[in-house]
């Protein structure tokens, strides 16, 4: 019944965009449906895969012809600039921790704290509407 | 007896002829203001940056509020996407809706890793990246305990965080749209099948997965829907709020992140080959991931018409989890409409905030 009504109300738009609207929406669906029904199947996988790896493939080359002439010209490649990068973040990380720790110890501080808490504003001490109503009653 | 109208036409069509002349003139006019125009700002309510490493951003929101709940919020997105996405545009924006509503909260968000972080893993996102912003919470708002709101695979790194960290800070756990078991994981699962799938290829030879890669295994799943969604946007330019709300996901979606090549490539061996969390078989650090474990009163958050995370796949959390108190809501909606837009403010912010307010106090 509810189907029928919705079927009679997109049979007769009454805002002139609703039925391009409509044209839309099950364009996109039936597309959609029909793509997916394509694209789900294993062999779609395997060639998406194959053409994927044939890619990756030629870049690795490429990446491994650079590495070799910079090798040549004696410059660092881009491997090593990473890796020096990576070392770099690897004492970042170091350090923010020793922060972090620094930190909590320095927060201890019961001044320190006190004044943070006046910062902080807002009390800590909303309840939610139903234990209000229990408090009130 | 009735109005003949002009020329002996029904006032109702000649309605309907004025209404189309009309939004055919203001499609002209503000379809140049929308080819024209800047991106829309997002991400507006006032926040400071607490914490900034590599990849990480922690925020926090300013309270809006005269009194808060004791118990902080620590959002923690997807990795694939950026965090304002829960902060869309005023009036649209569920940290404001949280904030209005008494809430502290903190948001982790991700900018696009750096070359030089392709070797992050599933481990540096929820044994140093969670449970480093965590502490900082804690120590920034001077409570002992913490929620965690976590929203796609940012519930999947919260999952795992929560499960191996059991005697840690955690007082409430939501996951929205998170998904458990990969099996289930419909066209995703097909495509990364190990049999055709070369994850060490891809991973070894970009060092980062790109953002064009992400978006596309996004996209693919729904071909015609950026299609659809330009038609639909040129058919309603007229409306101004209808466009606001497009070019801000539109937006969104178009700022997809790349991902670490480490953490993709266990994110697909460890969690989409393996199915170890949902397996309880995931070590991590030398720590067992096992769901089981989680005992936390816990919220799940799932769409009806989820085409990225299948409800077959996040719906056995519920089964999986060791916690008494615990709560499924499937509402009607998608990925992103379940967590942003309309739909959300009228569904599922209310239902979150009910949950999370009677916890944390």
């Amino acid at each position: 019944m509810a189907d029928q009504q919705k079927k009679q109300q997109r049979e007769q738009p009454t805002d002139p965009g609703e039925a391009f609207r409509n044209l839309i929406t099950d364009w996109e669906r039936n597309f959609d449906a029909m793509a997916n029904r394509f694209m789900g199947t294993s062999e779609y996988s395997k060639a998406m895969n194959q053409f994927q790896n044939m890619q990756l493939e030629m870049q690795k080359r490429f990446n491994d012809l650079m590495a070799h002439n910079l090798s040549n010209f004696n410059m660092p490649s881009r491997d090593d600039i990473l890796r020096l990068g990576e070392s770099i973040r690897g004492i970042e990380k170091r350090l923010a921790a020793i922060e972090l720790q620094l930190a909590k110890k320095g927060k201890k501080d019961k001044k320190d704290k006190d004044k943070k808490n006046k910062r902080k504003g807002p009390p800590r001490t909303k309840l939610p509407p139903s234990m209000q109503n229990e408090n009130a009653s | 007896m009735s109005n003949p109208g002009f020329n002996g036409m029904s006032p109702q069509i000649l309605e309907r002829a004025r209404t189309i002349v009309d939004r055919t003139i203001q499609r002209n006019i503000k379809g140049l203001d929308f080819l024209t125009t800047p991106p829309v700002p997002v991400g507006l309510t006032p926040k400071e940056v607490l914490y900034e490493r590599g990849t990480l951003r922690l925020y926090h929101y300013l309270p809006q509020s005269d009194e808060i709940y004791r118990v902080p919020i620590l959002m923690v997105m997807a990795t694939t996407n950026k965090a304002y996405v829960f902060d869309l545009a005023p009036g649209q924006s569920m940290v404001e809706y949280l904030l209005k509503q008494g809430f502290d909260v903190y948001v982790i968000d991700w900018e696009p890793p750096l070359p030089e972080e392709r070797g992050l893993n599933l481990a540096d996102y929820t044994q140093d990246f969670i449970p480093t912003c965590v502490d900082l919470v804690l120590e920034d708002s001077s409570e002992p305990d913490i929620s965690i709101v976590a929203y796609c695979m940012g519930g999947v790194l919260s999952l795992i965080y929560a499960a191996t960290h059991t005697d840690g800070p955690l007082k409430n756990l939501v996951c929205l749209t998170t998904p458990v078991n990969w099996e289930e994981m419909g066209l995703t699962a097909i495509w990364s099948d190990k049999e055709h799938f070369d994850v060490d290829r891809l991973v070894d030879t970009l060092g980062i997965i790109p953002q064009d890669f992400v978006r596309a295994s996004f996209e693919m799943l729904r071909p015609a829907q950026r299609t659809a969604g330009q038609m639909r946007v040129w058919e309603q330019m007229w409306n101004d709020d209808f466009v606001k709300s497009f070019r801000a996901f539109d937006r969104w979606g178009a700022e997809t992140l790349p991902l670490a090549g480490e953490y993709f490539r266990d994110t697909t061996k460890e969690l989409m080959w393996g199915n170890k969390l949902y397996n309880g078989t995931l070590v991590i650090n030398g720590k067992t991931a096992k769901l089981s474990d989680i005992t936390v009163p816990i919220m799940a958050a799932q769409a009806e018409h989820d085409h990225i995370v299948a409800y077959e796949a996040s719906k056995p959390l519920m089964q999986l989890v060791g916690s008494e108190d615990k709560e499924e809501i499937v509402l009607k909606g998608g990925h992103v409409s379940l967590i942003a837009g309309p739909n959300a403010a009228r569904r599922m912010w209310p239902r979150l905030a009910v949950w999370l307010g009677e916890r944390s106090v």
